[in-house]
């Protein structure tokens, strides 16, 4: 049996740095293997997607207010308005939370010397709770919406669980209504596993979100996007170029 | 009447799914299940919003499925797939998805396999 100081401080040293080695590596991975299977497109002279402004299909080529409320009708703040509240609540909250936290920001500048800058612990407690409280709409909305229920698989109620364990835990720490040890032990392993799983499951997409908007070019994007992947795999693999190429034949040096 | 073979060259579909390889498991594990693209599907506004007809139900249960098994699809899991991607998909193009998913790109690479296969559209069935 493993005494809990023990489990404590392997969580708090070794295992927190692997968790963000792994989360880094993991990232810079998808990253590379993105620019590795995509490729700068040509300027075309023709592309639809690209119009300008004023004549794109959407867009309100007469800037008057029935126009601008029109095309707000069509986008997805205007279809979705809650949903679109509720999840850019819980993104930034997400984000904005754990960075900015005081005691975060403690740890860190114990062990580096340097901090972000801190909320006040007020604030990102109101914001913990929202979290949580977006978290519980979403498994709601799950549960209950015929159409997401649908295509719902086992896998989005654990993505979701991941991602609310460390704010439930750390919120029962701080507010030390439980036992804190255990507690603060718990959040620690659930955002250490949330951080190592971060770049091969759904949660990546946080990466593509910005990649797949910003870089390449579709009907959905935000300004002009320079990449398209390569359909049919990349023209330069690494297996082909090592395998393929003449071997030192020594007899015939 | 138009011949069609009872077998599946699962061989050739399992060559067209590892080219495309890292696409499609991008994109499936892209997909948040969030339902936000059901409103952009014409098909789905007009059919009673029939789940079925959400663009993410389309590429999950035609294109993941066939990921998902690796291929290894009989004759009539191919025939439920022409059902998904040629009856309740016109590839209009005009999904709306918030992680900028290729849908109409993934449906189009389902309807290649299909027409490898001999599995057609059947426009004098009904």
């Amino acid at each position: 049996m493993i005494s809990l100081d023990l489990f404590h401080d392997f969580v708090r040293g070794p295992l927190a740095l692997s968790a963000f080695l792994i989360f880094f590596t993991g990232t810079a991975y998808q990253v590379l293997r993105f620019f590795y299977l995509s490729q700068k497109i040509k300027k075309t002279t023709h592309n639809p997607f690209r119009l300008s402004p004023t004549t794109a299909v959407c867009a309100p080529p007469v800037k008057s207010t029935a126009r601008r409320i029109s095309f707000f009708k069509g986008t997805i703040a205007g279809v979705h308005p809650v949903m679109t509240v509720i999840t850019s609540l819980f993104h930034t909250c997400l984000i904005a939370a754990p960075l900015f936290l005081l005691g975060h920001n403690n740890l860190i500048d114990e062990s580096w010397g340097i901090s972000f800058f801190s909320l006040p612990e007020g604030i990102t407690d109101i914001m913990t709770v929202m979290v949580i409280g977006c978290s519980l709409f979403f498994l709601f909305r799950r549960i209950f919406s015929p159409r997401v229920r649908s295509i719902t698989t086992l896998s989005d109620y654990l993505i979701l669980l991941l991602t609310a364990m460390p704010f439930i835990t750390g919120f029962l720490a701080f507010h030390q209504t439980t036992a804190y040890k255990p507690m603060i032990i718990l959040h620690m392993l659930s955002g250490e596993i949330m951080l190592i799983l971060l770049p091969f499951t759904k949660l990546v997409h946080m990466l593509f979100f910005f990649i797949n908007r910003f870089l390449i070019p579709h009907e959905n994007s935000f300004g002009r996007g320079t990449r398209t992947w390569y359909f049919g795999g990349p023209k330069f693999s690494f297996k082909r170029w090592y395998f393929g190429k003449k071997k030192f034949d020594i007899d015939n040096w | 009447m138009k011949e069609t073979t009872d077998t599946v060259d699962t061989g050739k579909i399992r060559t067209t799914l590892n080219k495309n390889k890292a696409q499609i498991s991008l994109s499936l594990k892209l997909c948040v299940h969030c339902t936000l693209c059901a409103e952009s599907c014409f098909l789905y506004m007009h059919r009673e919003k029939d789940p079925v007809y959400m663009p993410s139900h389309k590429f999950i249960n035609s294109l993941g499925r066939l990921y998902k098994k690796k291929g290894n699809i009989d004759r009539k899991g191919l025939e439920e797939i022409r059902e998904v991607v040629w009856d309740r998909c016109v590839l209009c193009t005009r999904c709306y998805c918030p992680m900028g998913i290729d849908i109409p790109g993934m449906i189009a690479l389902t309807r290649g396999i299909c027409r490898d296969q001999g599995v057609l559209p059947q426009f004098d069935e009904e």
